[in-house]
């Protein structure tokens, strides 16, 4: 029972803070920056391999952020200076990430079993067991134990994306709005791209450590389309944003547990579904109001 | 005898009652590959229930944990894993977990030296020599035996018979693969699984993928490879069972376009067994066929 909980807990935090996420990046066209950074975390893991010999799991963080976050970066620049389309600047710049790490692989670490998959994605019905402890020195047998790695990270994660979106809304919203308005208030729009990149590579690679690949590209463009459909202000998209993400977790996690199905799956199938569902229910409302339209 | 007669329905009530906590007092056993299970099922025999996470035919890089798997080890009384970075990032929770529960690797036992190493990291196949599969099944014992001491004599007399089979089974496949002449002994398959078999048993092991799922196979891979089958006269190829079987597919037609007569000599079981109630479905099933295999299309 306990077990349930903290995985429920742990994927309603990285349910909400890809949501919040989510939303900027719907807003700005780069919805897929989390597949993208997906990929490219490989060339991250292969050269912190390359560069310490180790397989360890602080390592190959430290590489995944770093490359996540010169892929949000790149693609943000290439899009700006490089005056090409958002979409097709994340594909140019995930792709060659991605081979690069393929042929290093291939090149120097293609006896062992080093990729993504196996390094960083975590699981996330194994949430329980990977707990923390705090005190009792080296024997860590003899500290007090605080709950799971994944969940504490992720609960840092979304508390820094809380408060920077709480902090910088106004700006934000200029920002993904009325770019040239914020241009001519002096507000810094390179500066807030950056900003915001840095909140997604975050996001996504603590999310990838926590409950694996497919499941935060799911929550960072499903529960955030669902809002786009229904919200009409920036404001109400981001809370609509966070209950679609939690309505996504509790329906997939009973999913999973009837069907002894994977987890993570039955998530992002549920955010699905509700967008489905959405888009139905909005079109029987059109109809009705044509309907009653015609009929006056 | 009226007695009796009056109070049968009782007794049978009462013990069916009980049987579910008869049934308790069996060990239950969850280990992540097929392998590990059958060798603890054999040891353990009827005083443990073993349960495999990685099903039949899954390869354990592709391994998706479902939410029943999370009560299976939360229920379990004790978890084998292979260990040298097998399971991946499984492992690391594994030996977290091994503080508060009994959770062993049962590759601990093999002495460093005799694993092969891939730029300073173990290959995890050790299951294809079957003299390091028979000290995985010592650890094995010891942790039964550590467990549940009540028992240890049945389980040393499992033990001591399985390990016989397997000492058995070891000395037939080294007779087998020496009935092929020693110029043909190269064993061609799709990614690096064999590389202890080929150790143990004398027979020179390529594959056309790296260990990792990551590398692709280079064009420089599958020009050496094509050199070393039309220099040795290689008659066959090997698919596995758990990796597509389009890259050997490709290499046998290229060697075909150079008139260079190639076969795909079969399929091997290499990350997982074949299904449940089949021949291949347990260990010496599947070694037998895997070299049955190899024999008949390299002879």
């Amino acid at each position: 029972m306990i077990n349930d909980i903290w995985i429920l807990a742990t994927a309603s935090l990285v349910a909400a803070a890809c949501a919040l996420v989510g939303v900027f990046l719907i807003l700005r066209r780069q919805a897929l920056m989390g597949d993208a950074i997906s990929h490219s975390v490989l060339l991250g893991i292969v050269l912190a391999y390359l560069i310490t010999d180790s397989r360890a799991l602080p390592i190959m963080l430290g590489g995944a952020v770093i490359i996540g976050l010169l892929t949000a970066w790149l693609s943000d620049t290439l899009n700006r200076v490089g005056k090409l389309q958002n979409d097709a600047s994340i594909g140019i710049v995930f792709t060659l990430f991605f081979a690069i790490g393929v042929i290093l692989v291939s090149l120097y670490a293609g006896q062992i079993d080093l990729d993504q998959e196996c390094v960083l994605y975590g699981e996330i019905a194994f949430i329980p067991f990977d707990t923390l402890h705090i005190g009792g020195g080296k024997n860590l047998d003899d500290g007090f134990e605080i709950g799971p790695r994944a969940f504490w990270a992720i609960a840092v994660v979304f508390i820094i994306v809380l408060i920077s979106i709480i902090v910088a809304f106004n700006r934000l919203q200029t920002v993904a709005f009325h770019p040239k308005l914020a241009l001519s208030l002096g507000i810094n729009i390179v500066f807030w791209h950056y900003f915001l990149m840095t909140l997604v590579s975050m996001t996504t690679v603590a999310s990838f450590d926590a409950v694996g690949a497919i499941l935060v590209v799911a929550l960072l463009v499903i529960p955030a389309s669902s809002a786009y459909l229904i919200a009409k202000s920036l404001k109400a998209m981001l809370w609509s944003a966070v209950a679609y993400s939690q309505a996504s977790v509790a329906i997939g996690y009973t999913l999973a547990y009837q069907l002894d199905s994977s987890i993570s799956a039955s998530i992002a199938v549920s955010a699905g579904i509700l967008l489905c569902l959405t888009v139905a229910l909005l079109e029987i409302k059109k109809q009705r109001q044509r309907a009653t339209a015609t009929a006056q | 005898m009226a007695f009796f007669k009056f109070f049968s329905p009782f007794i049978l009530g009462l013990s069916l009652l009980l049987a579910p906590f008869i049934a308790l007092a069996q060990l239950n056993i969850v280990t992540t590959t097929g392998m590990i299970a059958d060798l603890t099922q054999n040891i353990g025999g009827k005083h443990v229930k073993v349960t495999a996470l990685m099903g039949t035919g899954v390869d354990p890089h592709l391994y998706k944990a479902t939410q029943g798997d999370l009560r299976r080890l939360v229920r379990a009384d004790i978890i084998l894993y292979n260990g040298l970075h097998l399971e991946g990032k499984l492992q690391e929770i594994f030996e977290k977990m091994a503080r508060k529960k009994p959770v062993f690797a049962i590759s601990s036992l093999i002495p460093a030296k005799e694993l092969i190493y891939h730029n300073n990291s173990p290959d995890p196949h050790i299951w294809f020599d079957i003299t390091l599969w028979q000290k995985a099944g010592e650890r094995v014992l010891e942790i039964l035996i550590a467990q549940d001491p009540s028992n240890q004599k049945t389980y040393r007399h499992n033990a001591q018979s399985y390990l016989k089979q397997l000492q058995q089974l070891h000395l037939w496949v080294q007779a087998e693969i020496a009935t092929i002449p020693k110029s043909r002994r190269i064993l061609i398959t799709a990614h690096d699984a064999f590389g202890y078999f080929g150790q143990a048993y004398d027979i020179q092991v390529k594959g056309l993928q790296g260990v990792s799922t990551a590398s692709e196979f280079g064009l420089q891979d599958l020009r050496q490879l094509k050199t070393l089958v039309v220099k040795h006269h290689v008659k066959a190829v090997f698919v596995e069972s758990s990796v597509s079987p389009r890259f050997i597919e490709a290499l046998v037609k290229g060697v075909e376009a150079e008139g260079h007569p190639l076969t795909v000599g079969g399929e091997l079981y290499s990350d997982a067994m074949g299904l449940k109630n089949t021949p291949t479905g347990h260990y010496i099933g599947m070694v037998k066929h895997n070299v049955n295999t190899i024999v008949s299309a390299l002879k």
